[in-house]
């Protein structure tokens, strides 16, 4: 068969994972100079840049609402950060809904109430992908929104899981992604376990939902301890050196 | 007595909200810079080559506050009739609205359109690479790059760091071994990977911003003494002191004793990079 083997006989991934292993997170916050909030995560090879403008004022003033801010998401990919470079236009279907999911998961989450008449714009910009961009994007933009100083109800922590030859698996890369099998985000709010998104666009057995969902949601978590530290962290460096 | 020092500390900041050109003045007239350099200092320029695996070629590129990433990636695509052997090069230059609160989404922006055709007169115009040797079959198939010049955060003078940027990439580039099959399909050997393209000479861009009153020139200008000035000057050299492209907008009040400057300054920056990039490229 010259289809590519995805599990090995002793269970181990393509890339030498276990299944329920989930890829290297780096993440650091305040990358940017310019932007009042921002944070680059990478997962294995996927990076991803965000960057927070905001609350400030309403861009165009039909849009204002006056009892909360409005969310504003632009999501770009870098023509190099794909294998076939795509021009990607702005206006593409597929980046706009990606831009609507995220601006969605974020709305309930974010204290929008605190900032009426108020815009606060979410930029996106993936600059290498290799599977898992929503995930990669929804992680990047809830750390940016902490670096901004936004007040939120919870972290947003995204994690994909998947289906191989019936074993559920954490974490696809690009390979596994695009080798047909089902692929599974979910977006939880660690600290009460609510699922703000769950999104899947191919087929899975109804039956094997349940253990794949659980899948995801025990990456969230482990996702969740690893932002929560680097949070942590910066937060204690900026208490240190206003101390002294 | 610290209540006194947190209000003249607040102060000066809302001094340089609602009257920005007065502020910078009295710098100025201190031979200072707002941000601590000398008029004629360049910011601190820095390169890492091959950041973006999944581009053929890449390079990130920081001056100062300034950040850019260009990634290459290459197609195979069709010769022109006219010119069977060369292949081609097109560069784009990208300002979103991550870098800058003062961009807006949408289609690019004319100043972005403006710098990637600038880029491209010179990459055409002073014959900066041999675009035969991105052929793979005479009339056949050529190799098309396509150079995506990305800017991550903005701080003012995005043609130095571009063209920067573009050249490391360019140095960066490595293409696997094509041929052509009789059946016309292009077959790419990915293990064996060739450096194509040797750059002729390197054309290393030098900007710079002249105030009226009082009546300096500033090397290197940061996002907001651009906006403060009127009038910018680009020079592009290469690393033998010829002249590539100089490009002044704006203002009528330049004399030739401040270009004359200009140039001996830009002249002294690109021997100062051209050690950069060969630093950077031996590591």
């Amino acid at each position: 068969m010259s289809r590519l083997e995805l599990l090995t006989v002793e269970g181990l991934r393509i890339d030498g994972r276990r299944p329920n292993e989930l890829r290297k997170i780096t993440a650091k916050t305040s990358v940017l100079a310019q932007a009042d909030g921002s944070a680059y995560i990478e997962q294995g090879n996927t990076k991803c840049l965000a960057a927070v403008y905001g609350p400030q004022e309403v861009r165009h003033r039909m849009q204002i609402l006056h009892d909360r801010a409005i969310i504003n998401v632009e999501f770009n990919v870098a023509p190099f950060s794909t294998s076939e470079r795509k021009k990607r236009s702005k206006n593409d279907k597929r980046s706009l809904e990606i831009a609507s999911a995220i601006k969605q998961t974020f709305e309930p989450v974010v204290q929008t109430s605190q900032f009426p008449r108020s815009q606060i714009d979410i930029y996106l910009q993936v600059l290498q992908h290799d599977g898992g961009t929503l995930q990669a994007c929804i992680n990047a933009a809830t750390m940016a929104l902490i670096d901004a100083g936004i007040p939120m109800i919870d972290y947003v922590c995204a994690s994909t899981a998947g289906c191989i030859e019936k074993q559920p698996v954490l974490d696809l890369n690009y390979l596994e992604e695009s080798s047909d099998s089902p692929e599974l985000t979910v977006a939880i709010l660690p600290r009460t376990g609510k699922v703000n998104l769950m999104s899947m666009e191919s087929r899975l057995h109804v039956d094997m939902l349940e253990s794949v969902a659980a899948l995801a949601t025990q990456g969230c978590e482990q996702i969740h301890t690893i932002l929560d530290s680097v949070v942590r962290q910066n937060t204690q460096l900026l208490k240190d050196s206003m101390l002294q | 007595m610290t209540e006194n020092q947190v209000a003249s500390s607040f102060s000066f900041k809302i001094f340089e909200r609602i009257k920005p050109d007065e502020y910078f003045r009295r710098f100025i007239e201190e031979n200072v810079r707002p941000d601590g350099r000398a008029l004629h200092t360049f910011r601190p320029t820095s390169i890492r080559q091959g950041a973006i695996t999944t581009a053929n070629g890449s390079a990130m590129v920081r001056i100062g506050g300034t950040t850019v990433v260009c990634g290459i990636k290459a197609e195979v695509a069709e010769p022109r009739v006219d010119r069977p052997k060369d292949g081609f090069l097109v560069p784009n230059v990208e300002l979103s609205p991550i870098c800058s609160a003062n961009f807006r989404p949408g289609p690019p922006s004319e100043q972005a359109q403006v710098n990637a055709e600038i880029i491209n007169q010179v990459l055409i115009n002073c014959d900066i690479v041999d675009l035969s040797e991105l052929c793979i079959d005479e009339g056949k198939a050529v190799w098309s790059l396509y150079a995506d010049i990305v800017c991550i955060n903005y701080d003012g003078n995005i043609l130095d760091a571009s063209f920067l940027a573009l050249l490391c990439a360019l140095k960066d580039l490595s293409l696997p071994t094509a041929e052509v099959l009789p059946s016309s399909i292009v077959q790419a050997n990915s293990s064996m990977m060739i450096k194509p393209l040797k750059l002729r000479r390197l054309p290393i861009s030098s900007t710079f911003c002249i105030f009226a009153n009082p009546k300096v020139t500033l090397s290197d200008p940061t996002d907001s003494e651009e906006n403060l000035s009127k009038e910018t000057v680009s020079i592009i050299l290469d690393t033998d002191g010829k002249i590539l492209y100089v490009h002044k907008s704006g203002g009528a009040m330049c004399d030739a004793e401040m270009m004359k400057s200009c140039f001996s300054r830009a002249n002294e920056r690109a021997a100062e990079l051209n050690e950069l990039i060969e630093r950077t490229s031996s590591q």
